[in-house]
Formats: C-alpha cells, structure tokens, sequence
C-alpha cells in the first residue's frame, strides 16, 4: 500500500498544480480590470479605492507574474479562495454552504448506480441471451441515451407536477418546523426525483460492466465470484462515473431548485461571479482527484494482482 | 352504596377537557404569505449586505423604512416622514417625521437617526444612494430634519428620500465594518416586518408582522419567500405550495381560468436596437432613420413576442410612463420611405440589395441567445429593405463588453429602471454600455441636464417632452 501511496501521489500533486496554474492563469489572461476577471463586475460597483488596494496587495496584482503565483498559492494555502462580490461573503465560505448538498445528491446517486447497476448486471449477466437479460439491456440503452436535463424534466412534470407525489424544489421544505426523523423523511422526499434522474444516466456502466462477468456454473459461488470480479472493472470506472455525475449534477440541481454547487456554478456563470466558479473548479477538481485516488487504494486491496505487483 | 368516585371524576375530567380542548382547538397557525423566487439568495437583507439588486433591496425594504414611498400608482407617498416642504431659495427639504414611529428595539426613532444615516452613508457607501447630493443634514427638532442639497437634484424625493433606509443611531455608530455587521442588531429597523429567518442556501426568507407598526399592523402574520424555478411557479400556485409567483405571460389566461387573479406588471424592461453612431454608415442620422422606418414593432411584438409586450417608440421614455410624450411620432413601417432616405445618401438597389459606390450594404448585428427571435425577425426587416444582415449571437456580458467599447454595428439589447427620468442621463450621457453615450447634440446634452435640476414638476414635464421629441 504504501508504495502504492508513493508511486500515485506524485501524479496527483502534479494534476493538482496543473489545475492551480490554469486557476490562475485564465482570469489574468483576459483584457481589462484584472480585480474585475477575478472578482466579476460586482466589484466594480461595490469596492472603495481602500478595498481596492487590499485586494490588489493580497494577491499581488502590481507585482510581477510570479509574485502573483507566489502569493495565489500562499492565499490557497490558508484556504483563501478570494471574496465573491456578489455574494458578498468570502468565496470558500459560499461555496462550502453549497456543498453538503451536492455531495448528498452525488454520493446517493453514486451507491444506488453502483449497488443496483452491479446486481441487475449480474442478474443479467446470469441470464444471458434470456429475456430478462434483452429487456433489461435495451431499457439501460434507451433510458440513459437521453441527456440527463431531459430525463430530469421528465420525472419532475410526471412525478412533480402531474401526480403531485414529490416537492417541486428545494432540498426540505422551508420553515416546516421539521426536526429528526420526519426532517430526514422530508430530506429523502425532495432528494428522490433528483438522485432518480442522476442515478439513470450513470446505471448503464455499472450494469454493463458487471454483466460482462464470466460465472461459474453454481448460482451461489457464481454470483459471489462473478461479483467480485465484476467489482474491480466498476471500482476502476467510478472514478469516471463520478466526474460524469458532477457535471450531470449542474443540470439536474437547476432543474429541480436543489441548493448545491450546480445551482451556485449556474447563478456565478450568469453573474461572471469569477471568484465563486474558479472556487468551485478548484473545489471540484481537488473533490475529484482525492476520489480517484482512494479508489487507487481501494483497487489495491481488492486485486491481489495489483498488491503484489508492487 | 355505590361508588360513584368514578363518575365523579369523569364528570370533573370532562369539564376539564371542556375548557381545555377548545382552546387547543382555537389556536390557529399564523396567516402565512409565500412568496415564489426563482433565484432565492438575494443577499443578507440589511442595507450594507443585500445584493444590489431589486430584489435584494425589497428584501430589505421589509424591515427598513424610508422617508417616502411609493404608492400602487406610482406616487410619491408618506413613510417615515409625514409630510415635507421643498423651500426653493434653500434649495432644501424640510421633513416632519412620523412620531408613531420606533425601531423594532422599541427605542424611539427620532430625527437623529435620519441625520445619522446620512452621515454614515458618507463614511460608509452605500449601493444606489448618492449622499453627495445632500449638503447638509440637519436636525431642527425631535422629529423635524432638514436637508439642503448641494445642487438642484429633481428626483430627491424619488430617489433619494424615498430609496435610502434610515438605520438606527444607537446601534450602528459603533459600527466600522457594515458589510460584515450581522445578527440581530443589525437588522432592527422600523419596518412592517422583522427578520425571523434568513438561509442563504436554500435562498428563503422569513418575515414576521411588526405589530407596533407606525402604518398600521400589516394583515399577514408572515412572509415566506421561498425559491421555485420559473418553470415550476403556475405548478407550484396551482398545488398550494405558494401563494404568488411571477409566472410566464402564455399562462396567464390558463391561472384565470384556474380562478387565480393574474396581475399584470408594468412593462418595465426596454429592448433596445442599438447602433454604432461613432462608425460608418450609423454615424449619418438618416440612415439610422432609414433603419428605423424599415422595422414593423407591431410585428415585433405579436411575432417575437406573441403579444406579450408593449410596442416601443423613439427615445427612452416607455410609451405607458407619464413622462412620455402623446404627440412625438413614432417611427411607423415604411420600407418606401425608408429607401428614398437611402437613395438621398447615394445607396441604389440591385439584385435585391442596396449597395453604393459598387460596394454592397452590410451590416453585423450583435445578439443573445434570448433574444433569438428578435434577431432573426430584425435581420428579416433589414434584409427586405436589402441591407445584408449578418446576425451574430453572443453571450451576454461578451456583447455588453463590444458595446461598452464600439466593438459593432448594431446590438440588440436591453435594461430597466425607466420609470424616473433621472435615468436619461445614465442612458443618453453617461459611460457604460447601457449607454448610448451621445455628446454630439449639446441641446439634447443641456435638456437631460436641465430635467434633473428643474425642480417643479410641471415644468419638469415639459423638459422631458421636448427631449422626447
């Protein structure tokens, strides 16, 4: 494991550095007010000539280029994602309001893709050729050929608005005066549509990958040998899958009103909010990378292969 | 003999749940308003934290009080100042303040606060207000305020008076950072309401009925502002969800029928074809005329629009606000004369298209994905009079930035706030890219300049008539 560790973290902390530099290169690159490319036009309008030179001091703005990556790392470092004019509240502290939310709405959606995709295709992959298998196969094709806005759109008109069964935004309804166990009944209420339209778009891979697996005549051992074989090409993939869910989360939380990141990446591109999305892409790329790499260490443990190849 | 201690104490329980029960009963939930937002978030409502926008301000309006306001009519009405004076050889506005008026702390509010509000607005910028305008704040009583300006500023009442929140003395002096200052202090005004909740994530709030409320109780117990997608607004009336959402105009007929009542809002959004006066062939006035007489609004409207809109007319002021002109003309449909006014400038038609000197006319028109149709059914107009039209559509603020800096020909865009002519000067004068930024006619240049300092509203008028002329 440890070597493991030593080979792969290099690599990260080189992806991580790559995605620092092009945080801070893009927004210097554009013409015009560099305080406004990184804060967006609301600073403009709301800084005084003292906040102005605050802000420029701070992240060395009349200095020399890399004096200015100097002290855009030394400020990433303390965890200073800069100040969002629009919001008016410092960047980090925006987006982490955000947060819990998507990750609730993408690590739902991440377990039932797994767990359901892993156990219909092995179902399937049991019944190959048979009519479970040819149904199953065709419906995962068809439903999650739709772009996932659209299968969203889909659930909240027929389950949102036509039925009425389900909130038609939010994530809890607001000042219901829930707590406990009906606040989380409430929770799950608004999170179902949601993870539904996320969870189809990614069931085909799981499912795909699992079926694939070849068996062993007995049911039992079959399934348990199948299954786990079929887990390390799916362990392997989530790491995809769950960049796949984040930007598949930007439409769906739109589509739904629900509070997370998707919703605040939206309202900052409208806004050319620049401090609160080159937040956000830092957020989600480093959310991303510290994914793939426990999954490294996951596929470790579970393919002796690859534990002992190191 | 019987016992009968247990009837006994059944008649005695059943007394006692007489009383009690109906009382259980009789409690009643608060009259609660919902309100539907598609944004939600409109920022922290005091004034130094909400976001500069309607929205946020109005948020905020809830619990912070002005000297004036504005009535369903749009007239300027009493609020924290009963009445006022305008002395003209002061150039100064005296105001009596409502003496029924106390912050939410119950201290009272007096002229002080007003005074002080000033002041702090000095030190400490605030969005949309100019305290430059106001010379001097002075108090002459408890509640008398006297405030002379620095020059003749028309829309004080409007503008000033009736949009700058008064902020209590006794709790914001201390304060050097407003737009950190936060929590309970921080949002005592003398407003109908009080801020019982605010959730910047999921983008509500919630209000409560200030009961000692100078104007008179308000009849919802509470507010509820709650965030549901455009889409979503007539499902979620419809479901009960929300008491009022601003819903597409297509639908309006659908929630009559559905028996909600559907209130039409003013037209207070104006899109704009703006052309590039600094550049050939826009810099010469009839050939924008030309253009002008080319375009069917009718047309505009009922096509790109379905009905939904007001037809505009020439200059800024909207054809339904009081300060527009009846008798200026608009530029009515006539392809015939709009190319006699080409052809005076040398264009000739061939093969359909106007071309002088051997070079074919051709203009590029700047648009944005919403305003497709707009384009498309403009770039139709121009290409029938034979003006070749290559329509490009571009991000908004990336078509804001062309303009702001003459990077085109013609733009279709748009804004509000056109309501009180003081916005001439920001669309006609003043630099930015929802300005036409036209210096050229000094005439026109001293009429904005003239209507903002002309302080009787009558003779007012008639400035802002002939500009629109």
């Amino acid at each position: 494991m440890r070597s493991i560790i030593r080979r792969n973290l290099p690599t990260y902390f080189v992806a991580l550095l790559i995605i620092l530099c092009l945080n801070f290169t893009l927004p210097r690159m554009m013409p015009g007010d560099p305080l406004m490319a990184i804060y967006g036009e609301e600073a403009l309008v709301a800084m005084t000539p003292e906040l102005r030179t605050f802000l420029l001091r701070s992240f060395a703005l009349d200095k020399p280029m890399w004096e200015q990556f100097v002290a855009y790392l030394y400020q990433m470092s303390r965890g200073n994602l800069g100040f969002s004019y629009y919001h008016n509240a410092p960047t980090l502290e925006v987006i982490l309001g955000r947060l819990p939310w998507t990750i609730l709405l993408i690590g739902s959606a991440l377990i039932l893709s797994t767990t359901f995709g892993v156990f219909l295709g092995i179902e399937s992959g049991w019944r190959r050729g048979k009519p479970l298998d040819r149904s199953l196969l065709s419906g995962f094709m068809a439903l999650t050929g739709f772009p996932d806005f659209f299968l969203g759109m889909v659930f909240l008109l027929v389950f949102g608005v036509s039925l009425a069964l389900f909130p038609l935004s939010g994530s809890v309804t607001p000042y219901s005066g829930l707590s406990g166990l009906p606040l989380l009944f409430d929770m799950l209420r608004h999170l179902m549509l949601p993870v539904s339209s996320l969870t189809l778009t990614v069931l085909r891979e799981p499912y795909i990958l699992s079926a694939r697996a070849k068996g062993l005549p007995e049911r039992v051992i079959c399934y348990r040998h199948a299954g786990r074989n079929s887990l390390l090409p799916v362990v392997t993939r989530t790491g995809i899958w769950l960049a796949r869910i984040i930007t598949g989360t930007l439409f769906i939380e739109v589509i739904f009103s629900y509070p997370g990141l998707g919703t605040l990446t939206y309202q900052a591109l409208l806004a050319r909010d620049y401090a609160v999305l080159q937040g956000i892409l830092l957020v989600v790329a480093t959310v991303v990378l510290l994914a793939n790499f426990s999954l490294d260490l996951l596929y470790a443990r579970i393919d002796p292969r690859v534990r002992h190849a190191h | 003999m019987r016992d009968r201690s247990h009837i006994h104490s059944a008649i005695c329980l059943a007394i006692l749940l007489f009383f009690l029960l109906p009382q259980s009963i009789a409690w009643t939930k608060p009259l609660t308003y919902t309100i539907a937002d598609t944004t939600g978030d409109w920022g922290y409502p005091s004034p130094y934290r909400r976001y500069p926008r309607g929205p946020g301000y109005l948020r905020m309006s809830f619990i912070f009080d002005t000297l004036t306001w504005k009535n369903g009519a749009g007239e300027v009405v009493p609020a924290l100042a009963e009445r006022w004076e305008y002395l003209g050889s002061e150039n100064a506005y005296v105001f009596q303040l409502n003496r029924n008026a106390q912050w939410h702390d119950g201290a009272p509010f007096t002229a002080e606060d007003v005074a002080f509000t000033v002041q702090y607005i000095r030190k400490y910028p605030m969005a949309w207000i100019d305290p430059k305008i106001i010379g001097k704040a002075l108090t002459l009583g408890p509640h008398t305020v006297k405030f002379v300006l620095s020059e003749r500023y028309a829309p004080f009442l409007t503008n000033i008076a009736g949009t700058m929140p008064i902020i209590p003395r006794h709790i914001w002096k201390g304060v050097t950072d407003p737009r950190r200052f936060g929590g309970e202090k921080a949002l005592v005004g003398t407003g109908p309401f009080r801020l019982l909740d605010y959730n910047k994530a999921q983008g509500t709030y919630l209000y409560e009925a200030n009961d000692d409320y100078y104007g008179g109780r308000p009849k919802a117990d509470r507010i509820k502002f709650i965030k549901v997608s455009a889409e979503m607004a007539a499902a979620a009336l419809k479901r009960g969800l929300v008491d009022a959402a601003s819903i597409p105009p297509d639908l309006a007929e659908d929630m009559k029928r559905a028996d909600f009542r559907v209130i039409r809002a003013p037209y207070g959004w104006h899109l704009k074809l703006v052309m590039n006066h600094r550049e050939p062939p826009l810099d010469v006035k009839a050939f924008r005329q030309a253009l002008a007489y080319a375009i069917d609004r009718k047309g505009l409207v009922e096509i790109t629009q379905r009905g939904h809109a007001m037809v505009g007319n020439p200059g800024f002021v909207p054809p339904d606000s009081p300060w527009s002109n009846p008798r200026v003309k608009p530029y009515e449909l006539d392809l015939d004369r709009a190319r006699r006014l080409l052809r005076k400038l040398g264009y000739e038609i061939r093969d359909g298209r106007l071309s002088r000197d051997g070079t074919s006319l051709k203009l590029e028109m700047l648009s944005q994905p919403r305003f497709k149709e707009v384009g498309l059914f403009l770039k139709e107009q121009l290409e029938r009079l034979g003006v070749e039209t290559d329509l490009r559509s571009l991000e908004a603020k990336t078509l804001d930035s062309k303009v702001l800096h003459w990077r085109f020909q013609l733009a279709i865009s748009g804004h509000g706030g056109l309501y009180e002519p003081s916005f001439l000067k920001r669309a006609i004068l003043e630099e930015g890219f929802n300005s036409v930024r036209y210096w050229t006619n000094r005439e026109l240049t001293q009429l904005v300049m003239d209507q903002l300092r002309q302080m009787d509203p009558a003779k007012r008028k008639e400035i802002v008539f002939l500009l629109g002329s």
